[in-house]
């Protein structure tokens, strides 16, 4: 390609997009995890129903008195493809006090 | 990855903390969704577990590695970055981005992170000007939104990214379809970013085949042809520059795929005595479609025999287990033929196929999910499953050269948009039909 004196004026092919606004997380963190009940959130990947019994037993092991729930997706995204299932999530959601989600990829 | 933190910012968004757990290898991707929906500053834990791991050994240890990162991510108070985010700054490029000469501006594009490697025609108001001939509509006009970026897809970027590919002016309304089809097809973004490396399939259909000059013959998935290369080429940049999905940060895809360079096919309507695939979506036959979908793998089968029980044959027992139960079938038209003959029309053969394709239990990932240990694993289980309600997840064409093979490629059947021509049609056809190689005989 060298050699070409020729000057191009070139157009940008890189799209515009409308800027997202930015938002802060607003959930206070549980300071002690002694007596609260965590959920666990298994998505698709089969490692996550390996991985999050994992993290429980060694939770259980730091906080003896702490509680778990698990939740299992069926879908890549329970929030965005059950419809079906988003009451059930909702309700899991507000019944526990913090979650752990595994895992991505 | 994306999806995981799509489901993290919904539990953030109910007021619920959360820590996400993601492969250490995927926290580009991870922060990407996230501040793509506008919660950067969900807390993600970098794990060292190989994705979809069995390995309980590797799972304890990495579990271990990271364990006091779990804790701290779950119980450290929010700090004023993480409750107050910096805002993104509304982009404003320049229309005009870059001058210079050949090679200087595409080693400008290129360091930008806008090409695919190959070198590009460069994009210069003339080149666009010629290139928005090929549609009617105001170079402004917005023909979608692309995830995941949400990049605006108006005329004139298209006709930018189609000059760069190298395209003609009339491939414009194929390539303005196709954009639709993206925005419309509800699994574009997921295939587009997964692990998989799925490639976008496009066949087309209708009359525009004959007057671009559109392969559906012999090698048509091969390179060879304007048409069919650059249309694919165009709606690759177009992926990259407008819908934002770049390598290592959205495109997650592992191997990577060959197809994403282009993978365009005509359907042979001519020599099928079956309905073409437009056709059967609704559209007139005289009517131009575009047709997406998403497979990561190609399998081409030589027949076990060439009467239709041996090429029935010789789908059923070549379609693999992990293609997850939704394929596509190329078949020539000489099989198309053989088997339309016999009286086996499209419907027939994918009810012959969905009964007849089976394997073993323990060939499919199911088997290896944790917690039901009482799967016998030599129970025969169907390859391919309609969801209920849903019709067969087959798609059948008729493409590629009079040879007794087929084409196998998986993914889900796709989605078909309409082609509208511009009111010059003809005359633009006229001045560019006779682009078409003559190859010497040597």
């Amino acid at each position: 390609m060298s050699g070409d004196s020729m000057q191009y004026e070139v157009l940008s092919p890189w799209a515009e997009a409308d800027p997202v606004p930015m938002k802060g997380l607003t959930a206070s963190r549980q300071t002690d995890l002694n007596g609260k009940k965590i959920g666990m959130f298994c998505n698709i990947k089969q490692a996550s129903h390996r991985i999050a019994p994992v993290v429980e037993r060694r939770l259980k092991e730091r906080f003896p008195s702490a509680e778990f729930s698990y939740y299992r997706g069926k879908a890549f995204s329970v929030s965005e493809m059950e419809p079906q299932n988003i009451d059930n999530f909702n309700k899991w959601i507000d019944e526990v006090d913090t979650v752990i989600l595994a895992v991505g990829d | 990855m994306k999806y995981l933190v799509y489901d993290t910012i919904y539990i953030e968004n109910r007021n619920k903390p959360t820590v996400t757990l993601a492969y250490k290898y995927f926290i580009n991707d991870a922060e990407s969704a996230a501040s793509s929906r506008g919660l950067p500053g969900i807390r993600l834990v970098p794990e060292p577990i190989i994705s979809e791991c069995s390995v309980m050994e590797d799972i304890e240890a990495g579990v271990d590695e990271v364990f006091d990162n779990i804790i701290a991510k779950l119980t450290t108070p929010l700090t004023e970055e993480e409750k107050s985010p910096k805002q993104k700054e509304a982009e404003e490029p320049a229309r005009i981005i870059f001058k210079g000469d050949l090679e200087e501006v595409n080693r400008f594009f290129y360091q930008r992170g806008w090409m695919e490697g190959l070198p590009i025609i460069p994009p210069t108001e003339e080149a666009v000007a010629r290139m928005l001939t090929g549609t009617d509509l105001p170079p402004d006009h917005l023909v979608a939104r692309l995830e995941p970026r949400m990049g605006k897809a108006t005329v004139e970027k298209i006709a930018v990214n189609a000059v760069m590919a190298g395209a003609l002016p009339t491939y414009m309304p194929v390539l303005i379809a196709g954009v639709k089809a993206l925005a419309s097809s509800p699994m574009a973004d997921v295939w587009a970013v997964s692990t998989g490396a799925w490639a976008p399939f496009w066949i087309i259909n209708g009359p525009i085949r004959k007057d671009l000059n559109i392969n559906d013959g012999f090698g048509t998935l091969s390179p060879g042809e304007i048409a069919n290369t650059t249309i694919g080429r165009a709606m690759a940049l177009i992926t990259k520059n407008i819908r934002g999905v770049r390598k290592e940060i959205e495109d997650m895809g592992v191997l990577g795929n060959p197809a994403k360079y282009c993978l365009v096919t005509g359907e042979n309507e001519e020599d099928s005595l079956w309905e073409p695939l437009h056709v059967e979506r609704g559209l007139e036959k005289e009517d131009s479609a575009i047709s997406l979908s998403f497979p990561n793998c190609y399998l081409q089968v030589h027949s076990y025999s060439t009467d239709d029980m041996g090429l029935l044959r010789t789908i059923i027992y070549n379609i693999a287990p992990r293609m997850m139960g939704q394929i596509s079938l190329m078949m020539t038209p000489g099989n198309a033929r053989t088997l339309a003959n016999k009286g086996w029309t499209k419907e027939k053969i994918k009810a012959y196929v969905m009964e007849n394709a089976h394997t073993d239990m323990d060939h499919l990932p199911q088997y290896y999910m944790p917690g039901d240990e009482k799967k016998d694993p030599k129970q025969e289980v169907p390859l391919i499953m309609a969801r209920p309600g849903q019709p067969p997840p087959i798609q059948i064409f008729v493409a590629g050269g009079w040879g007794s093979w087929t084409g196998i490629l998986s993914g889900q059947p796709g989605i078909t948009e309409k082609i509208e021509l511009p009111a010059n049609w003809d005359k633009l056809v006229a001045k560019y039909r006779n682009v078409v190689p003559t190859y010497v005989r040597y």
